[in-house]
């Protein structure tokens, strides 16, 4: 598979198709995957593609506006490249999209922790509720050869724990996440790696006047941490990026989860999954529920 | 002269009891599925003395993520500042590691010297700090090329080592004499033995090096490329700098008639953005370079060590890989050889 992707990457820069390519390749440590941003034709032979590929690279695509840009893209990576073109934050012509078949990433967390429940290698558990394992938009497709071990489906019920949640009472559930976000340390993580967070200015900084409190108390990390959650409604793809990223542990896909079935349940829409399709809160349809808006 | 005394883990643990009627004790905890956390511990049985590395550095309990500095209201028809009182109380942190109290020394040339701040020299005074020397170091651990080691004891109370069949506890000051007064006994000559032998072995345990350039080196690659290329990837999130022991920008806020100071990040894209619109560090690259120069050559120039300690976390924890050690060991037309 490797090679395939390298020799289009190759040709891509040499055809001067693209002016640059943004892959994976080994990071310092031989064993972790770091991003890579590729000019010369040459250096494609630093690609690699493993389960370790674990990042959504489409969140770089907004650093290089008005480029010519070839990209690696798993399936979630390019469900999230769909909304950011139907946001118009980029020209479809602009990208090139070398899109990889995959079959679940590693949970990085896992991998981190220190100590591990299981050896065996973990999935990420957003790969067990992933949909499609081809991307939805590629120029390219590198499909998998051979076997190999595919993350187990959650096919029966992807919001099971979603439903397992909302059957706590409410002051249980306020515990649990006063709990959790008492630990955010307001380093924004969340908010940079995600691809669809692309506002140049946050609401987080503004100070003139500012809207939620930068003291690190669990009012302003609440405040923070629905906001941002709620900015993604019917937008979030679930690459799950947001979580992994956030150094301190909190749950955040639980949240995106939740809002997600429920723009599911309200509106039948998921984000991200067709090219064709336009933007939630940019169609409107006379029939849609407003029962919840009181 | 630092004595040492040795004892078992579960005397420890009965001794912290004891103590926390008078001091908050505070200490690693392992929350599952999480991470390591330093926290204040209500049952002292919960402290972790394992081989894993906190997430958050011990930085927190002396600058605080975020610090109420003053207070501003009317009373009596009258517009007063009113500075916030100093807390008081009495703590001891325990298991914190030898790199993290290192970066607390660095700390103290930034905010209790020719500037004192009161918040910052008012935390040191009331803390005790109680040491554990690692048995082993993470992948990402580079002390021992920042002048640091797995044994260091600069800045501690006392230091502990963790000996399978027992802890021989180094006692380096006298606030610590004074709190193990009544714990373990004196080592005799095998036990001392022991400890030397223990001291060599964990001084070669890290493998990761680097090879910090000169500050007058640096300079010259200011305007270099190279700054571009390694600074690609960075996001621009607060990870490497909020859970760095030594990173100490700050900002200043006013909420709710209060003034609050909180932590900065110069990676954050609006931590140089004046009122004018101009922003003297418009990309990555300029900010990614303002880290690396800060650490290893203003810091240096001024308070003649490097602001890192090679504690790793930075790397750790960093969500694209970003390696610093790396970084800095492969700058440009620096290599000696
Ligand atoms: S990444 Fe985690 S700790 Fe950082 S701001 Fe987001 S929720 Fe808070
Ligand atoms: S943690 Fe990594 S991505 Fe975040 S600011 Fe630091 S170097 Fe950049
Ligand atoms: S720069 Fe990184 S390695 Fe150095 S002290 Fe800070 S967090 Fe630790
Ligand atoms: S860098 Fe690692 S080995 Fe060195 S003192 Fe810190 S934690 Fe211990």
């Amino acid at each position: 598979m490797i090679d395939r992707i390298k020799k289009k990457a190759e040709e891509l820069l040499r055809t001067k198709q693209v002016d640059l390519i943004i892959g994976y390749k080994r990071a310092p440590d031989g064993v972790s995957v770091a991003p890579v941003f590729i000019d010369k034709a040459e250096e494609t032979k630093e690609l690699i593609w493993d389960t370790y590929c674990v990042y959504n690279l489409s969140n770089y695509l907004k650093d290089f506006r008005g480029r010519k840009i070839g990209i690696i893209a798993k399936a979630c990576d390019a469900r999230s490249i769909i909304v950011l073109l139907q946001e118009n934050q980029l020209k479809r012509k602009d990208i090139f999209i070398i899109g990889v078949e995959c079959s679940g990433i590693v949970d990085e967390k896992k991998l981190l922790s220190i100590s591990p429940q299981t050896s065996e290698l973990g999935f990420d558990e957003r790969c067990r509720s992933c949909k499609p394992s081809k991307p939805p938009i590629y120029d390219v497709l590198i499909v998998q050869e051979g076997q190999r071990p595919q993350a187990p489906r959650l096919e029966k019920d992807p919001y099971g724990s979603v439903r397992k949640s909302e059957a706590k009472s409410i002051s249980e559930k306020f515990k649990l996440w006063q709990e959790e976000f008492s630990r955010c340390i307001r380093c924004y993580a969340c908010r940079q790696i995600c691809p669809l967070c692309y506002c140049p200015r946050c609401v987080a900084d503004q100070t003139q006047p500012s809207w939620l409190s930068r003291a690190h108390s669990f009012r302003g990390n609440f405040t923070w941490n629905v906001t941002r959650a709620m900015h993604l409604a019917g937008r979030c793809i679930d690459c799950g990026e947001c979580e992994r990223a956030c150094p301190v542990g909190i749950p955040l896909r639980d949240i995106n989860k939740k809002i997600e079935k429920d723009v599911k349940e309200l509106f039948n829409y998921e984000a991200g999954l067709s090219a064709e399709q336009k933007a939630l809160l940019s169609c409107f349809d006379k029939n849609d529920p407003e029962d919840f808006i009181r | 002269m630092p004595s040492e005394k040795f004892f078992v883990k579960e005397d420890l643990y009965n001794k912290l009891e004891e103590l926390s009627k008078e001091f908050e004790i505070i200490g690693p905890r392992e929350l599952p599925n999480k991470g390591i956390f330093y926290q204040s511990l209500k049952n002292t049985r919960d402290l972790y003395l394992g081989e894993g590395f906190a997430i958050e550095p011990i930085k927190r309990f002396f600058l605080k993520p975020s610090e109420w500095i003053f207070d501003e209201r009317f009373r009596e028809n009258k517009n007063i500042l009113e500075g916030i009182p100093l807390p008081a109380d009495k703590r001891i942190i325990i298991s914190v590691r030898p790199c993290e109290t290192r970066g607390l020394t660095l700390l103290d040339k930034v905010f209790d010297s020719d500037y004192k701040d009161n918040f910052y020299i008012n935390n040191r005074k009331r803390t005790i700090i109680i040491g554990l020397a690692c048995n082993k170091p993470a992948k990402n651990c580079f002390c021992t090329s920042m002048g640091g080691s797995p044994i260091e004891s600069r800045g501690m109370d006392v230091l502990i080592f963790d000996m399978d069949r027992g802890l021989i506890a180094e006692i380096l000051t006298d606030r610590g004499r004074e709190l193990f007064a009544s714990i373990g006994e004196g080592l005799n000559e095998g036990q001392r033995r022991l400890l030397k032998e223990d001291k060599e072995k964990k001084k070669d345990l890290v493998e990761k090096k680097l090879s910090p350039p000169e500050g007058k080196e640096l300079d010259k690659i200011f305007e270099s490329d190279y700054w571009e290329d390694v600074s690609r990837p960075c996001i621009g999130c607060g990870i490497c700098t909020y859970l760095c022991p030594t990173c100490h920008c700050f900002d200043l806020v006013d909420e709710r008639r209060k003034r609050l100071r909180c932590y900065d990040s110069c990676s954050f894209p609006d931590f140089t953005l004046e009122a004018s619109g101009v922003n003297p560090r418009p990309t990555k690259k300029e900010r990614y370079r303002q880290r690396v120069f800060h650490k290893f050559d203003y810091f240096k120039k001024n308070f003649g060590e490097n602001l890192c300690v090679g504690c790793g976390r930075c790397i750790r924890h960093c969500p694209v890989k970003i390696d610093i050690a790396d970084i800095v060991d492969k700058v440009p037309g620096l290599k000696k050889e």
